[in-house]
């Protein structure tokens, strides 16, 4: 028996692929596309295609992970606990795959350990592949994820990232592979995450080769973009080297940046006597039929800039990366600076911090950088704080070289070494106090959440609060099809809506007129079910009209040196460092805001006690926002 | 010739009044505080008059409503329930202003409003009363006459502040030492509250059936009943549910509660309609009080009697005798009505003012009538009292009834707020209720009619998501 399904442990698993005859193949719907696109596909739409993916008898289907987390409760509002657990519903036996940034999880930041075992924990309920990662590819910025998948008896995959130039040798690989095996032991399916799409297929063939002379048992999991339109090729390359698995997607989701087509791959192997072990390719094509009819829907969505980008091998953005980079430089008005930034500036830009990964996080850092470099006028003139904890290595040691002492003073001033001396190097990250945080979620929720809910809030504190206040107020919406859900204009007047509800209830819903009323209320009216409802939408608030005065930043500042501490910019609250009645120094962190996922703190400016806190985690901030006041210590002192 | 009268209320009352005026070819004339500029009671008035911003503080001052019946040249104010109704003071003063108050006289309001009073009434007359004290001496020898009626009737006793009201300054006492401490207590918090320290005793009957009966009585002194009603079902003295007639089977202790009824409002030289109230135990009835004013579930009677009470109530204000007698009074079937409020009955009937009806569909057909003042698109003022529209249904038999209002009650539909719906749903399931067989301590002894899923269904959430993608013609939360 060589099909491999949910429920098996690692070792029938490696097992079952040595003894195959073929290769495997990952259907990566999570990954599809590497623009905006990619994060909007509903799971309603990944339930339409569920039967027949099924039948595909893929090895996996990654539909976890990565941002997909994030963007499932801040885009698609559907809980990714719910997605999975419906998801296995219909596809009983293919095992599910998730792409898990080691110690930053789901997120953009590192967790502590304990979050990371609740984290691990719940999803292995679901996932049973997974695949981590480190942009710096240091390993025990991984360990404590490997313990965790393994502790769960669940397939672990650690990855080597991969990139190109001199340093990015066989050797250096072959190395990190042991670095791997030392830690996990060799019950793993290791992966090499080419997310840019870079290399050759002669590359990537020897890459393969040189791992498997090394580890002949190993099985290699090879994961690719054809962002250059040329991962078939490097597909073909690995397989024939001895990779044992290789990820691709449904072509009627395919083009531009995301993986290549499951059937070329399966025919293109074809040609050279290598079987898709278990493969059903009718089922395949008959995934495709189903989602080429929902693709529509999604057109918003899809990247502006079609075709396949070969320059990808010169700036090595990932696919993700790109869509967003363009969006940015169309708003900036740099978009006649793009070649320069992508050609020029970031090739070197990634030669002068060490020729590392760029993957999440690591590929903003060089994308930020370059961009600074070239609207800034001045080169490291302004480096990003992502940038200078790079710098001081708290994201792991460089791999290959630090960067240069002038791009240090740039960043650090000129008492550099003694910042680095004294700041250097990764920080441990203190334990969390879990049961704080579930109170803080049951105070902000009005009732006691499930764990599921606790562990998509310890990734996500305040888009989880809004999701879950959201699907209280309108149900799971991932019943309704992208043609409702994603509906751009509004809908005409007459349009009958059909939708099946999570509980399998039918409903029909005719869009009656809209009509606004003396207060500035909007009357919609529908007739749900036969039965004709109104709502009443407030009115949006005028610009201008009921502004409440706003503070300068100057202001904000002076009224800081006071101890009336205020909002400096636009921001939720996500955590509240001291209480009132507490003495703070200069330089106490008061509290934390939060805004386009970034952090900042909130330093004491002067010292003294804290007097009467104004806010309280969650708190939506506008610039000049009381926060609390700190009474000033007595100037005689 | 043509009337004009004035309805000093709002809500449902309101509009059940504005309709009888209309009905007799008079003048209707609403008057509202601010926070009712939408409701509907002013709509279907012939005027309406503005009297104030309110809340509450206009419909009860008697100053500004006589100023606006005046203004307007009325003839009569019909005051409906609650606000003045009861108000000896305002009968007065419409009595002095030559304006027809449609209700008994200023005397008999203040005589029976004041329990020490109508209980001396009543005891003259002879009807029978839950054994009490007068007012209680002051001192030591209050305490002593109390002690020596409890050592006559026993245990549980309540006592109660003579100028207390709406189940305020009652106190449960269980033992001679709780009495001794707490008749003192008592005392001074019935001088804080009521600015009268007069508390007496009364005999606490255990879980007794409300009991009550409508009483018509003209200015040349006939008077008649319109039988019974039970209104047990009660939460803190609430009324929520009343039927007609009362389904206690023994006909002769009925027929002996209405004759009482009538005794105890000739006893009282009552005039117009009137509701006389007992408490019922077992065997023994015993008189509460005399509501002066129409009551909230005239309805029930009005759909077994045939008689419109309120046509009558008008009729007999501008001296018109009876036109019917004691032998025409039929009781046909059964009736029974459910107030429909907007409250959160498993959050203690919290109040859900403030919010909007975004769909409301109410039931029809053979037997039922609505008395409400609801419309999709009000916004239920959260000054006011929670009372949307009263259900009240009519059948031949008890189960036919029951089913009827089962019915309805499956077919009602508003959405926005939370409303008692759910509730009468389990309660019309309770085979208790089924067999008409409840008390005053119902809600208490089944608790699992508050056992229910708010239906909120995923239906009607998904439609709001809908609405909002279809006014901000994208979806907010998908942008």
């Amino acid at each position: 028996m060589d099909r491999i399904v949910q429920g098996m442990d690692i070792k029938e698993v490696l097992k079952t692929i040595r003894a195959a005859d073929g290769y495997y193949i990952t259907n990566t719907a999570r990954d599809l596309s590497q623009s905006d696109f990619k994060n909007r596909i509903l799971l309603h739409t990944d339930l339409m295609a569920a039967e027949s993916r099924e039948k595909a008898n893929y090895f996996s289907l990654e539909i976890t992970g990565g941002a997909s987390v994030h963007v499932d409760i801040l885009r698609k509002q559907v809980d990714p606990f719910l997605k999975l657990k419906l998801l296995r519903e219909k596809m009983p036996h293919t095992m599910f795959q998730t792409l898990c940034r080691g110690v930053n999880l789901f997120g953009y930041r590192p967790y502590p350990q304990n979050v990371i075992r609740l984290t691990v924990r719940e999803f292995a309920k679901y996932v049973d592949v997974w695949r981590v990662f480190d942009f710096m590819n240091h390993i025990p910025n991984m360990q404590a994820v490997f313990e965790e998948v393994q502790k769960a008896g669940k397939i672990l995959e650690p990855c080597i990232c991969f990139s190109t130039g001199p340093e990015h040798t066989d050797e250096f690989y072959v190395s990190k592979v042991g670095e791997i095996l030392d830690v996990t032991g060799e019950d793993i399916l290791l992966c090499i995450k080419n997310h840019g799409g870079l290399g050759t297929p002669k590359r990537i063939g020897e890459l393969v080769a040189s791992i498997k002379d090394k580890y002949p048992d190993i099985v290699i999991h090879y994961h690719g973009h054809n962002t250059d339109g040329n991962d078939i090729g490097r597909i073909t390359a690995a397989v024939l080297n001895g990779a044992d698995i290789v990820d691709a997607a449904d072509h009627a989701f395919t083009g531009y940046f995301g993986p290549p087509p499951i059937l070329s791959v399966i025919q293109t192997l074809s040609d050279y006597g290598k079987t898709a072990v278990g493969v059903d390719a009718d089922a395949v094509i008959e995934t495709s039929e189903v989602l080429r009819n929902e693709r529509q829907h999604y057109e918003y969505f899809e990247s502006q800039f079609k075709g396949f980008l070969p320059t990808v091998q010169i700036h090595k953005l990932p696919g993700g990366a790109m869509g967003s980079s363009f969006e940015q430089a169309v708003k900036g008005e740099f978009l006649d600076q793009m070649p320069e930034i992508l050609h020029e500036e970031l090739p070197k830009v990634q030669i002068e911090l060490g020729n590392y990964w760029s993957v999440t996080p690591g590929s903003q850092i060089l994308w930020t950088t370059a961009v600074n470099n070239v609207l800034g006028g001045e080169r490291y003139g302004n480096c990003s704080g992502d940038l200078k904890n790079l710098l001081l290595g708290k994201y792991g040691p460089f791999p290959f070289y630090k960067p240069a002492d002038w791009i240090y003073e740039k960043a650090f001033g000129p008492d550099w070494k003694k910042i680095l001396e004294e700041e250097g190097g990764v920080e441990d990250i203190e334990d969390m106090d879990i049961e704080k945080e579930r109170r803080t979620l049951t105070d902000r929720l009005g009732k006691e959440p499930t764990e599921q809910q606790l562990v998509t809030y310890l990734q996500h504190p305040n888009d989880a609060v809004e999701f879950f206040k959201f699907e209280e107020k309108f149900g799971k919406v991932y019943t309704l099809p992208p043609s409702i859900f994603l509906k751009r204009g509004g809908f005409i007047l007459g349009e009958v809506l059909k939708f099946t509800d999570h509980n399998g209830k039918e409903h029909h819903l005719e869009i009656g007129p809209k009509q606004k009323q003396e207060n500035g209320d909007t009357s919609v009216f529908l007739n749900v079910n036969h039965h004709q409802r109104t709502y009443t939408m407030a009115a949006e608030q005028v610009a201008g009209a009921t502004q409440a005065v706003t503070l300068s930043k100057e202001e904000i500042e002076d009224l800081g040196k006071l101890g009336d501490m205020r909002a400096p910019f636009s921001a939720n609250v996500c955590e509240v460092s001291v209480e009132a009645g507490q003495e703070v120094a200069v330089g106490d962190k008061l509290v934390i805001l939060e805004a386009m996922k970034m952090q900042t703190p909130i330093i004491a400016t002067i010292a003294g006690t804290v007097d009467k806190i104004s806010v309280k985690i969650g708190d939506a901030m506008k610039p000049g926002d009381k926060l609390l006041k700190i009474a000033g210590a007595d100037e005689d002192e | 010739m043509k009337k004009k009268i004035l309805i000093a209320n709002r809500g449902e009352i309101a509009i059940r009044i504005i309709r009888a005026v209309q009905e007799l070819g008079n003048t209707a004339v609403a008057i509202y505080e601010t926070p009712d500029s939408e409701a509907l009671h002013i709509r279907i008035a012939n005027e309406a008059v503005w009297i104030g911003d309110g809340p509450r503080s206009d419909y009860l001052s008697i100053e500004k409503v006589i100023k606006a019946a005046k203004e307007h040249d009325v003839d009569a104010i019909h005051p409906g329930y609650g606000f003045l109704a009861e108000n000896p003071d305002f009968a007065k003063a419409c009595e002095e202003a030559g304006i027809i108050f449609i209700g008994p006289s200023s005397e008999v309001i203040h005589n029976l409003g004041n329990k020490v009073i109508a209980r001396q009434i009543m005891a003259d007359a002879g009807i029978p009363m839950v054994p009490g004290t007068q007012n209680l001496s002051p001192g030591k020898d209050g305490e002593n006459e109390a002690l020596e009626f409890c050592a006559q009737y026993g245990y549980p006793v309540m006592l109660k502040a003579t100028a207390g009201g709406g189940g305020r300054g009652i106190r449960e006492v269980h033992s001679d030492a709780q009495l001794k401490e707490e008749y003192p207590q008592a005392r001074s918090e019935a001088k804080a509250a009521f600015n009268d320290d007069s508390v007496y005793l009364e005999k606490m009957v255990i879980n007794p059936k409300h009991v009550e009966v409508q009483v018509m009585a003209d200015a040349e002194g006939t008077t008649i009943h319109l039988g019974t009603r039970d209104c047990s079902i009660q939460r803190r003295h609430q009324k929520l549910v009343e039927i007609a007639p009362s389904m206690i089977p023994d006909k002769a202790l009925l027929d002996q509660i209405c004759e009482t009824a009538v005794k105890a409002a000739k006893a009282s030289n009552y005039f117009n309609a009137g509701t006389v109230e007992f408490l019922v135990d077992k065997d023994k009835f015993y008189f509460m009080e005399i509501n002066t004013r129409v009551q909230v579930e005239h309805t029930v009677t009005e759909m077994v009697t045939g008689i419109d009470i309120v046509r009558t109530q008008i009729k007999l204000a501008f001296g018109k005798k009876l036109s019917f007698s004691q032998d025409d009074i039929q009781i046909r079937g059964h009736a029974i009505e459910m107030r429909i409020n907007a409250e959160d009955p498993q959050n203690n009937f919290m109040p859900e003012g403030g919010k909007t009806v975004t769909t409301y569909r109410s039931p029809g057909g053979y037997g039922v009538r609505l008395d409400g003042f609801v419309y999709q698109g009000f916004t239920i003022p959260e000054v006011y009292d929670s009372l949307l529209v009263k259900l009240t249904v009519h059948g031949y038999s008890w189960n036919e009834t029951v089913d009827r209002l089962r019915r309805c009650l499956r077919n009602y539909i508003i959405t926005g707020p939370k409303t008692t719906i759910p509730f009468y749903l389990n309660l019309v399931e309770d085979p208790d209720f089924q067999k008409g067989d409840f008390d005053t301590s119902f809600l208490e002894t089944h608790k699992h009619l508050f056992e229910y899923k708010e239906d909120i269904s995923e239906g009607s959430k998904l439609a709001s998501l809908i609405a909002e993608i279809h006014h901000k013609e994208l979806n907010p939360y998908a942008s």
